[in-house]
């Protein structure tokens, strides 16, 4: 264990340091860049009498260079396009403003990203939680139905629809088709929700609701991105592998419980799969949840860093302006590379974070399994 | 009344064991539908924009595959033999590296790996749309082939605890052919190709984020404009996400919906191929995992 969490460490410290010479790097080459472009430049936007700023001098200006240099008609405008574009940055860059707010990592922007990026631990806590459990309820649920034999509703109506007729049965047949086509099209509704990328479902909702909340922040987190569905179905495997193995047919012939029906005597209720935590006394589904659950455990750090990708999508995507994710992607655009490091480094922390408390919430479990503590 | 043959066919299609088959149809056949609907509906500017995206999408899915599974067979290789030959020291180095790129989130290692892409495209290294859509493909990969590996090695550990592993080396079979050969390519093949539909999934997911979100929050060098059209970026075009926003109308008004399909077509056309993909290649590699009791 403890070579574990020196490992997580070890890798914190790394990036830390591969961030930093980084932020060296970028912080010289930026300033490189300018002088440079600002060096080529500059014989040209100090002679005398000409103004840039007016068309009729700029178009004497390139006629002057194509007679003086016509063999590099490319160059020509090139030159022409980085005056214009200096004079453009006189006017817009940060770095050239006397009057402008301070540039780069400052004490208020760190504090304002402070409030943000616990903003967005929080979402991620929430988020991270509401998953953990739902993909746990969702993932029983299809394995209760799997050894309840029933396929999904389109199987159940092609095996309907393919039955030959015994007489009188007509309308009651009708009726459960009909009924399993409406059950199979809301399914189907709800796999298109659960799999559409958040900002699909983002900008369908935007005109109607306010997209921009934290709640609806924390339900697309939730529902969309397919995070939900997928580790339903890795916890689902999980139980239909633990199933498999022989320790279930033994406790059945033990006379465990083994009836999965809902709500029969001896089998599986709904509210049993939904109740924290989840117990299935003297039934045999306890120990394949049990056991199941203690292999899911490992697969929350995967989790938790496929959700924190969903949610940069989510803030990045939506342009959910004043979180953490935004300001990223607006510190790339205009290239304040220490903002955009600090707020990389914080991201992995919580990662990081998120890992060492995984790791020693199953080694604390895997002793009590081995009876080691 | 169904005949005895008919019956069959669909007894057959709603057997779970085919599951896998009847969702690849079912996925060709969606998005032929939605072809024919586009040629009647859709202007033939957008329409040829999407079909473009969604070749290239399709395309870019392929080739991380590829570079997945290629990246993933070599660096387990690694790993195993790093491990086998007790190089302590490459064998951290390694292990913490790989460690590395999986605490990251893949959407943050893409996008910077997009602005490096970005700044050769600038300086005109990568001129060529199909080198660019490769290069964006392997960029995703770089991301993805882990989980390739972890596959590589779970195998390899679980076979070679069997007899038939030592059997085949006291056969004076290579090891290196064992582990190739008679473990991943003869006794893996059901694991590597769910894993492959698995890997497409989530290739077409993270490119079309990606994508998206570079088109619509940075507007300037960092551009998707830079990139091959996908279905990503054609969704994050103006006229598309107008034809998304479009759908809250239904709330409000249940009749729209006929006017959606007809006349917002461009959008709701690029989402539902990015949806209906992502379901069918869950069900498919679900029908997989239930074929071959993986």
């Amino acid at each position: 264990m403890q070579g574990k969490i020196a490992e997580h460490i070890g890798s914190l410290a790394f990036v830390a340091l591969v961030f930093a010479v980084l932020l060296v790097y970028l912080k010289h080459l930026e300033a490189a860049d300018r002088q440079a472009r600002a060096q080529a430049v500059a014989p040209y936007v100090s002679i005398p009498g000409i103004d840039f700023g007016n068309p009729r001098d700029r178009a004497l200006f390139n006629e002057a260079l194509n007679l003086f240099r016509p063999a590099s008609p490319a160059a020509n405008d090139s030159l022409i396009s980085a005056i214009e574009s200096y004079r453009q940055s006189r006017f817009t860059d940060p770095n050239l403003k006397t009057g402008a707010a301070e540039r780069g990592l400052t004490w208020h922007v760190a504090g304002k990203l402070t409030v943000m990026y616990l903003q967005f631990v929080l979402v991620f806590g929430i988020v991270l939680g509401l998953t953990f459990y739902g993909a746990q309820s969702l993932g029983i649920y299809r394995f209760v139905r799997m050894k309840q034999g029933r396929g999904s509703y389109v199987e159940e109506f092609l095996q309907l629809v393919s039955r030959p007729n015994v007489g009188g049965e007509h309308l009651i047949r009708i009726r459960k088709a009909s009924f399993l086509l409406v059950k199979g099209f809301l399914k189907g509704v709800a796999y298109a929700i659960l799999f559409s990328p958040a900002y699909v479902i983002g900008y369908s909702f935007k005109a109607s609701f306010e997209t921009n909340s934290l709640l609806f922040m924390i339900l697309l987190g939730v529902v969309s991105n397919g995070l939900l569905v997928n580790y339903a179905n890795k916890f689902y495997t999980l139980l239909a592998t633990e199933n498999r193995k022989g320790y279930v047919e033994t406790a059945l012939v033990k006379n465990l419980g083994g009836e999965f029906f809902w709500n029969a005597p001896g089998g599986i209720t709904y509210r049993s799969i939904l109740s924290l935590p989840r117990h299935f006394p003297g039934h045999v589904l306890q120990h394949i949840y049990l056991n199941a659950r203690h292999q899911y455990f490992p697969t929350l750090k995967e989790q938790a860093s496929f959700l924190i990708t969903g949610l940069i999508i989510i803030e990045m995507a939506l342009n959910i302006q004043g979180h953490l994710c935004y300001e990223l992607l607006q510190n790339i655009l205009y290239r304040q590379y220490d903002i955009v490091l600090t707020i990389l480094f914080a991201i992995f922390l919580l990662v990081k974070v998120t890992d060492i408390l995984v790791d020693v919430r199953h080694h604390r479990e895997e002793l009590r399994y081995e009876n080691r503590n | 009344m169904k005949t005895g043959t008919s019956r069959q066919v669909v007894l057959r299609l709603a057997h779970r064991g085919e599951q896998h088959i009847r969702w690849m149809f079912l996925w060709i056949a969606g998005l032929g539908l939605l072809w024919m609907w586009d040629l009647f509906f859709l202007n033939r500017p957008a329409l040829s924009l999407v079909r473009a995206a969604l070749f290239n999408s399709l395309l870019a899915g392929l080739l991380v595959v590829f570079f997945s599974m290629t990246l993933g067979w070599a660096s387990g290789l690694l790993v195993y033999s790093l491990e086998k030959r007790k190089n302590t020291l490459p064998y951290i180095a390694v292990t913490f590296f790989f460690n590395l790129i999986r605490s990251l989130p893949q959407i943050v290692g893409i996008l910077l790996g997009y602005i490096v892409l970005t700044s050769l495209i600038v300086q005109g290294i990568l001129r060529a749309p199909f080198l660019q859509l490769l290069s964006m493909s392997f960029v995703v990969s770089l991301f993805v082939f882990l989980e390739v590996a972890d596959l590589i090695r779970e195998r390899i550990a679980h076979y070679k605890q069997l007899d038939f592993f030592d059997a085949m080396l006291c056969c004076g079979i290579k090891e290196s052919r064992i582990v190739n050969v008679e473990i991943l390519r003869k006794n893996s093949l059901a694991h590597l190709v769910h894993k492959g539909v698995a890997v497409f999934g989530m290739a077409l997911f993270l490119q079309c984020s990606i994508d998206f979100i570079l088109s619509v929050g940075l507007s300037t060098e960092v551009s998707s404009s830079n990139f091959p059209a996908t279905l990503g970026s054609m969704l994050a075009r103006m006229d598309s996400k107008q034809d998304i926003l479009a759908i809250s109308m239904v709330f409000s008004d249940l009749s729209y919906v006929s006017a959606l399909c007809t006349r917002h077509l461009q959008g709701l056309n690029i989402a539902f191929a990015i949806v209906y993909t992502l379901v069918c290649v869950h069900n498919i590699a679900n029908g997989l995992v239930r074929r071959y009791h993986l």
